[in-house]
Protein backbone atom coordinates (compact mmCIF):
# COMPACT_ATOMS: atom_id res chain seq x y z
CA UNK A 1 0.00 0.00 0.00
CA UNK A 2 3.05 2.44 -0.38
CA UNK A 3 4.34 4.18 -3.08
CA UNK A 4 8.08 5.14 -3.18
CA UNK A 5 8.08 8.92 -3.86
CA UNK A 6 8.94 12.33 -1.87
CA UNK A 7 5.67 13.57 -0.16
CA UNK A 8 6.03 17.69 -0.24
CA UNK A 9 4.92 18.84 3.14
CA UNK A 10 4.02 21.98 5.03
CA UNK A 11 5.72 21.88 8.46
CA UNK A 12 2.36 21.92 10.36
CA UNK A 13 1.12 19.07 7.57
CA UNK A 14 4.11 17.07 8.71
CA UNK A 15 3.66 17.90 12.34
CA UNK A 16 0.11 16.55 11.98
CA UNK A 17 1.08 13.30 10.20
CA UNK A 18 3.86 12.55 13.55
CA UNK A 19 1.44 13.30 15.84
CA UNK A 20 -0.99 11.01 14.39
CA UNK A 21 1.64 8.44 13.96
CA UNK A 22 2.67 8.60 17.59
CA UNK A 23 -1.14 8.26 18.21
CA UNK A 24 -1.66 5.01 16.63
CA UNK A 25 1.64 3.93 18.18
CA UNK A 26 0.46 4.40 21.38
CA UNK A 27 -3.06 2.94 20.27
CA UNK A 28 -1.40 -0.10 18.81
CA UNK A 29 0.64 -0.79 22.26
CA UNK A 30 -2.52 -0.18 24.19
CA UNK A 31 -4.52 -2.62 22.31
CA UNK A 32 -1.83 -5.72 22.63
CA UNK A 33 -1.52 -5.14 26.32
CA UNK A 34 -5.39 -5.60 26.27
CA UNK A 35 -5.82 -2.15 27.39
CA UNK A 36 -8.82 -0.06 27.08
CA UNK A 37 -7.21 3.53 26.69
CA UNK A 38 -8.86 5.77 27.67
CA UNK A 39 -8.82 7.94 24.78
CA UNK A 40 -11.05 5.63 22.62
CA UNK A 41 -13.87 6.49 25.24
CA UNK A 42 -14.29 10.37 24.40
CA UNK A 43 -16.58 11.09 21.82
CA UNK A 44 -14.63 14.04 21.26
CA UNK A 45 -11.40 12.38 19.95
CA UNK A 46 -10.23 13.07 16.23
CA UNK A 47 -12.21 10.25 14.70
CA UNK A 48 -9.44 9.21 12.27
CA UNK A 49 -8.32 6.91 14.68
CA UNK A 50 -11.11 5.38 15.85
CA UNK A 51 -11.43 3.12 12.60
CA UNK A 52 -8.60 1.00 13.95
CA UNK A 53 -10.24 0.54 17.18
CA UNK A 54 -11.44 -3.03 16.27
CA UNK A 55 -9.01 -4.14 13.31
CA UNK A 56 -5.60 -4.02 13.98
CA UNK A 57 -4.53 -4.47 10.20
CA UNK A 58 -6.26 -1.22 9.36
CA UNK A 59 -4.04 -0.06 12.64
CA UNK A 60 -0.91 -1.35 10.91
CA UNK A 61 -1.84 -0.44 7.06
CA UNK A 62 -2.10 3.25 8.47
CA UNK A 63 0.63 3.20 9.94
CA UNK A 64 2.89 1.54 7.30
CA UNK A 65 1.30 4.55 5.21
CA UNK A 66 2.37 7.11 7.82
CA UNK A 67 6.17 6.01 8.29
CA UNK A 68 6.30 5.96 4.67
CA UNK A 69 5.20 9.77 4.13
CA UNK A 70 7.38 10.49 7.21
CA UNK A 71 10.50 8.79 5.47
CA UNK A 72 10.18 10.28 2.40
CA UNK A 73 8.58 13.56 3.59
CA UNK A 74 10.49 16.92 2.16
CA UNK A 75 9.86 20.44 4.04
CA UNK A 76 8.36 23.13 2.03
CA UNK A 77 10.67 25.72 2.21
CA UNK A 78 10.35 29.20 2.53
CA UNK A 79 12.53 30.22 -0.91
CA UNK A 80 14.79 33.02 -0.47
CA UNK A 81 13.94 36.49 -0.87
CA UNK A 82 14.95 36.78 -4.84
CA UNK A 83 12.94 33.52 -5.75
CA UNK A 84 9.92 34.71 -3.99
CA UNK A 85 8.22 36.06 -6.90
CA UNK A 86 7.78 32.70 -8.85
CA UNK A 87 5.35 30.16 -7.98
CA UNK A 88 6.40 27.02 -6.39
CA UNK A 89 5.02 25.14 -3.67
CA UNK A 90 3.86 26.66 -0.65
CA UNK A 91 3.18 30.09 -2.54
CA UNK A 92 -0.28 31.58 -2.53
CA UNK A 93 -1.26 32.71 -5.61
CA UNK A 94 -3.76 35.83 -6.17
CA UNK A 95 -5.43 35.30 -9.81
CA UNK A 96 -7.70 36.02 -12.35
CA UNK A 97 -9.83 33.84 -14.48
CA UNK A 98 -12.51 34.62 -16.70
CA UNK A 99 -12.59 38.46 -14.93
CA UNK A 100 -13.27 37.03 -11.76
CA UNK A 101 -10.62 36.56 -8.63
CA UNK A 102 -9.55 33.60 -7.06
CA UNK A 103 -6.84 33.02 -4.91
CA UNK A 104 -5.40 29.61 -3.57
CA UNK A 105 -2.33 28.24 -2.10
CA UNK A 106 -0.32 25.67 -4.21
CA UNK A 107 0.19 22.35 -1.74
CA UNK A 108 1.99 19.08 -2.04
CA UNK A 109 -1.04 16.30 -3.09
CA UNK A 110 -1.52 14.98 0.37
CA UNK A 111 -2.20 17.99 1.76
CA UNK A 112 -4.25 19.57 -1.88
CA UNK A 113 -7.88 19.91 -0.66
CA UNK A 114 -9.39 22.71 -3.47
CA UNK A 115 -12.76 22.87 -1.64
CA UNK A 116 -10.41 24.74 1.28
CA UNK A 117 -8.27 26.52 -1.32
CA UNK A 118 -5.14 24.22 -1.57
CA UNK A 119 -4.33 22.89 -4.64
CA UNK A 120 -1.99 20.22 -5.60
CA UNK A 121 1.03 20.97 -7.43
CA UNK A 122 0.48 17.65 -9.30
CA UNK A 123 -3.15 19.07 -10.55
CA UNK A 124 -2.74 20.07 -14.11
CA UNK A 125 -3.07 23.74 -13.13
CA UNK A 126 -0.65 23.27 -10.34
CA UNK A 127 1.80 22.08 -12.89
CA UNK A 128 0.83 24.89 -15.22
CA UNK A 129 2.03 27.69 -12.70
CA UNK A 130 4.68 26.34 -10.95
CA UNK A 131 7.81 28.49 -12.23
CA UNK A 132 5.72 31.31 -13.26
CA UNK A 133 5.96 35.46 -12.24
CA UNK A 134 3.32 37.94 -11.05
CA UNK A 135 2.04 39.54 -14.29
CA UNK A 136 2.13 36.82 -16.51
CA UNK A 137 -0.70 34.70 -17.87
CA UNK A 138 -0.43 30.96 -17.63
CA UNK A 139 -3.34 29.09 -20.05
CA UNK A 140 -4.69 25.79 -19.12
CA UNK A 141 -5.34 23.86 -21.92
CA UNK A 142 -8.69 21.12 -21.07
CA UNK A 143 -11.25 20.69 -24.46
CA UNK A 144 -11.24 24.69 -23.06
CA UNK A 145 -8.77 26.85 -22.68
CA UNK A 146 -8.53 28.72 -19.38
CA UNK A 147 -6.19 31.85 -18.87
CA UNK A 148 -4.90 32.52 -15.66
CA UNK A 149 -3.34 35.82 -15.10
CA UNK A 150 -1.15 35.88 -11.83
CA UNK A 151 -1.61 38.74 -10.41
CA UNK A 152 0.34 38.24 -7.07
CA UNK A 153 2.32 35.75 -5.43
CA UNK A 154 2.80 35.72 -1.34
CA UNK A 155 5.02 33.24 1.24
CA UNK A 156 4.36 32.76 4.64
CA UNK A 157 7.48 33.67 5.76
CA UNK A 158 8.89 31.16 9.12
CA UNK B 1 -32.48 -5.79 13.74
CA UNK B 2 -35.07 -3.13 14.21
CA UNK B 3 -32.64 -0.20 14.59
CA UNK B 4 -30.83 -1.58 11.23
CA UNK B 5 -34.15 -2.06 9.26
CA UNK B 6 -34.88 2.08 10.09
CA UNK B 7 -31.43 2.80 9.16
CA UNK B 8 -31.78 1.71 5.53
CA UNK B 9 -35.21 3.11 5.22
CA UNK B 10 -33.51 6.10 5.81
CA UNK B 11 -31.20 5.53 3.57
CA UNK B 12 -33.95 4.59 0.93
CA UNK B 13 -34.66 8.49 0.68
CA UNK B 14 -31.03 9.32 -1.42
CA UNK B 15 -33.02 7.61 -3.94
CA UNK B 16 -35.46 9.92 -4.45
CA UNK B 17 -33.45 12.74 -3.97
CA UNK B 18 -32.68 14.39 -6.91
CA UNK B 19 -28.86 16.12 -7.36
CA UNK B 20 -29.12 19.78 -6.27
CA UNK B 21 -26.70 20.51 -9.05
CA UNK B 22 -29.16 19.19 -11.86
CA UNK B 23 -31.93 20.90 -10.84
CA UNK B 24 -30.40 24.38 -10.33
CA UNK B 25 -29.63 23.62 -13.99
CA UNK B 26 -33.73 22.92 -14.87
CA UNK B 27 -32.20 19.27 -16.13
CA UNK B 28 -35.63 17.06 -16.39
CA UNK B 29 -36.01 13.79 -14.79
CA UNK B 30 -32.32 14.52 -13.07
CA UNK B 31 -30.18 11.49 -11.15
CA UNK B 32 -30.72 11.38 -7.75
CA UNK B 33 -28.08 11.09 -5.10
CA UNK B 34 -27.83 7.22 -4.95
CA UNK B 35 -28.26 7.03 -8.65
CA UNK B 36 -24.23 8.88 -8.70
CA UNK B 37 -23.54 6.53 -6.00
CA UNK B 38 -23.77 3.68 -7.64
CA UNK B 39 -21.72 4.47 -10.59
CA UNK B 40 -19.11 6.48 -8.40
CA UNK B 41 -19.02 3.05 -6.60
CA UNK B 42 -18.70 1.07 -9.48
CA UNK B 43 -16.08 3.42 -11.01
CA UNK B 44 -14.17 2.90 -7.55
CA UNK B 45 -13.66 -0.40 -7.97
CA UNK B 46 -12.79 -0.75 -11.43
CA UNK B 47 -10.53 2.16 -11.85
CA UNK B 48 -8.77 0.82 -8.05
CA UNK B 49 -7.86 -2.42 -9.42
CA UNK B 50 -5.07 -0.39 -11.16
CA UNK B 51 -4.00 1.10 -7.76
CA UNK B 52 -2.20 -0.18 -4.91
CA UNK B 53 -5.32 0.82 -2.41
CA UNK B 54 -7.55 -0.66 -0.05
CA UNK B 55 -10.27 -1.70 -2.37
CA UNK B 56 -12.68 -2.90 0.17
CA UNK B 57 -12.33 0.24 2.14
CA UNK B 58 -12.28 2.47 -0.70
CA UNK B 59 -16.15 0.87 -1.73
CA UNK B 60 -17.15 1.47 1.51
CA UNK B 61 -16.48 4.94 1.53
CA UNK B 62 -17.98 5.68 -1.81
CA UNK B 63 -20.91 3.76 -0.63
CA UNK B 64 -21.42 5.82 2.70
CA UNK B 65 -20.09 9.68 1.44
CA UNK B 66 -23.12 11.14 0.76
CA UNK B 67 -25.14 9.42 3.41
CA UNK B 68 -25.19 12.67 5.37
CA UNK B 69 -27.11 14.19 2.39
CA UNK B 70 -30.53 12.49 3.85
CA UNK B 71 -30.34 15.16 6.35
CA UNK B 72 -28.31 17.80 5.07
CA UNK B 73 -28.69 18.05 1.63
CA UNK B 74 -26.98 18.17 -1.59
CA UNK B 75 -24.54 21.18 -1.19
CA UNK B 76 -23.42 22.66 -4.32
CA UNK B 77 -20.21 24.76 -4.92
CA UNK B 78 -22.52 27.66 -5.98
CA UNK B 79 -24.71 27.33 -2.91
CA UNK B 80 -22.36 30.24 -1.81
CA UNK B 81 -22.63 32.80 -4.22
CA UNK B 82 -26.27 31.90 -4.74
CA UNK B 83 -27.30 33.22 -1.60
CA UNK B 84 -25.33 36.00 -2.37
CA UNK B 85 -27.10 36.94 -5.43
CA UNK B 86 -30.61 35.48 -4.57
CA UNK B 87 -32.12 33.18 -6.97
CA UNK B 88 -31.58 35.91 -9.85
CA UNK B 89 -28.24 34.61 -10.77
CA UNK B 90 -29.16 31.94 -13.23
CA UNK B 91 -25.78 33.62 -15.26
CA UNK B 92 -23.81 32.07 -12.37
CA UNK B 93 -23.99 28.12 -13.57
CA UNK B 94 -21.74 29.61 -16.96
CA UNK B 95 -18.55 30.06 -14.78
CA UNK B 96 -16.74 27.97 -11.86
CA UNK B 97 -17.54 30.15 -8.43
CA UNK B 98 -14.36 31.95 -7.17
CA UNK B 99 -13.69 32.77 -3.78
CA UNK B 100 -11.57 34.29 -1.82
CA UNK B 101 -9.20 31.42 0.46
CA UNK B 102 -11.15 32.82 3.69
CA UNK B 103 -14.31 32.20 1.88
CA UNK B 104 -13.10 28.89 1.03
CA UNK B 105 -12.26 27.90 4.17
CA UNK B 106 -15.02 29.24 5.79
CA UNK B 107 -17.42 27.09 3.34
CA UNK B 108 -15.50 24.24 3.43
CA UNK B 109 -16.02 24.51 7.13
CA UNK B 110 -19.55 24.70 7.19
CA UNK B 111 -20.42 22.27 4.88
CA UNK B 112 -18.31 20.01 7.22
CA UNK B 113 -20.17 20.30 10.59
CA UNK B 114 -23.49 19.82 8.72
CA UNK B 115 -22.54 17.30 7.12
CA UNK B 116 -21.14 16.01 9.99
CA UNK B 117 -24.05 16.50 12.14
CA UNK B 118 -26.30 14.59 10.01
CA UNK B 119 -24.04 11.70 9.49
CA UNK B 120 -23.77 11.40 13.38
CA UNK B 121 -27.59 11.42 13.13
CA UNK B 122 -28.10 8.83 10.60
CA UNK B 123 -26.15 6.47 11.82
CA UNK B 124 -26.83 7.15 16.07
CA UNK B 125 -28.59 3.85 16.09
CA UNK B 126 -26.32 1.76 14.49
CA UNK B 127 -24.13 -0.45 16.33
CA UNK B 128 -21.35 1.39 17.64
CA UNK B 129 -18.41 -0.69 16.02
CA UNK B 130 -20.00 -0.06 12.31
CA UNK B 131 -20.83 3.47 13.33
CA UNK B 132 -17.45 4.67 14.19
CA UNK B 133 -16.40 3.05 10.69
CA UNK B 134 -18.65 4.89 8.78
CA UNK B 135 -18.16 8.48 10.55
CA UNK B 136 -13.97 7.80 10.21
CA UNK B 137 -14.03 6.29 6.87
CA UNK B 138 -16.45 9.87 6.23
CA UNK B 139 -13.63 11.60 7.74
CA UNK B 140 -11.43 10.40 5.75
CA UNK B 141 -13.03 10.87 2.67
CA UNK B 142 -14.06 14.11 3.31
CA UNK B 143 -10.22 15.52 4.65
CA UNK B 144 -8.85 13.49 2.03
CA UNK B 145 -6.55 12.05 4.90
CA UNK B 146 -5.79 8.65 3.48
CA UNK B 147 -4.39 7.18 0.22
CA UNK B 148 -8.25 5.81 -0.11
CA UNK B 149 -9.73 9.38 1.10
CA UNK B 150 -7.75 11.27 -1.69
CA UNK B 151 -8.60 9.11 -4.49
CA UNK B 152 -12.46 8.31 -3.86
CA UNK B 153 -12.42 12.03 -3.10
CA UNK B 154 -11.38 12.94 -6.83
CA UNK B 155 -13.27 9.56 -8.17
CA UNK B 156 -16.47 11.63 -6.49
CA UNK B 157 -15.47 14.29 -9.15
CA UNK B 158 -14.80 12.60 -11.94
CA UNK B 159 -18.44 10.81 -11.97
CA UNK B 160 -19.48 14.04 -11.96
CA UNK B 161 -18.05 15.38 -15.03
CA UNK B 162 -18.90 11.91 -16.64
CA UNK B 163 -22.45 12.68 -15.90
CA UNK B 164 -22.02 16.59 -16.84
CA UNK B 165 -21.00 15.37 -20.00
CA UNK B 166 -23.69 13.15 -20.76
CA UNK B 167 -26.72 15.70 -19.87
CA UNK B 168 -24.95 18.07 -21.86
CA UNK B 169 -24.16 15.76 -25.38
CA UNK B 170 -27.92 15.08 -24.51
CA UNK B 171 -29.52 18.99 -24.43
CA UNK B 172 -26.62 21.13 -24.29
CA UNK B 173 -29.05 23.09 -22.11
CA UNK B 174 -25.99 24.25 -19.94
CA UNK B 175 -22.40 25.42 -19.96
CA UNK B 176 -20.02 22.61 -20.11
CA UNK B 177 -17.32 24.67 -19.71
CA UNK B 178 -16.65 25.03 -15.71
CA UNK B 179 -16.20 21.46 -14.97
CA UNK B 180 -13.29 21.51 -17.27
CA UNK B 181 -12.28 24.11 -15.38
CA UNK B 182 -12.65 22.82 -12.02
CA UNK B 183 -11.54 19.39 -12.82
CA UNK B 184 -7.92 20.82 -13.69
CA UNK B 185 -7.71 21.93 -10.03
CA UNK B 186 -9.49 19.02 -8.91
CA UNK B 187 -7.64 16.26 -9.68
CA UNK B 188 -4.07 15.16 -9.33
CA UNK B 189 -4.48 11.47 -9.42
CA UNK B 190 -2.16 10.44 -12.61
CA UNK B 191 -4.84 7.50 -13.43
CA UNK B 192 -7.48 9.34 -13.14
CA UNK B 193 -5.91 12.32 -15.56
CA UNK B 194 -5.66 9.59 -17.78
CA UNK B 195 -9.28 8.48 -17.60
CA UNK B 196 -10.25 12.48 -17.90
CA UNK B 197 -8.14 12.33 -21.16
CA UNK B 198 -10.20 9.17 -22.24
CA UNK B 199 -13.52 11.63 -21.44
CA UNK B 200 -12.17 14.45 -23.57
CA UNK B 201 -11.68 12.37 -26.35
CA UNK B 202 -15.02 10.70 -26.39
CA UNK B 203 -17.25 13.83 -25.74
CA UNK B 204 -15.55 16.73 -27.51
CA UNK B 205 -14.28 14.95 -30.57
CA UNK B 206 -14.11 16.89 -33.65
CA UNK B 207 -16.44 15.45 -36.23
Amino acid sequence: MTEEKNFYLTKEGLERIKNEYKSLKELKLAKTRGESPKILQSEDLNPEYLVFQEDISFLESRMTELDNIIKNAVLIKTPRKEKQNIIDLGATIFVEVGGQADEFTLVGSLEANPAAGKISNESPVGKALVGHKAGEAVVVSSPIQTTYKIKKIKYITS
Amino acid sequence: MKNLLNFLVEVGKLKRMPRMGWVLRGIDNPETIADHTFRMTLMTWILCCKKKLNISKALKMSLIHDLCEVYAGDTTPFDCILSRKGKKGKNIFNKWPRLSKKEKEIFFLNKCKKENKALRKITSKLPPKLRKEIINLWDEYEKGLTLEGRFVRQVDRVENLLQALEYWKKGKKFKIEPWWIQIEELVDDPLLLKFIKVLEKRFHKKK
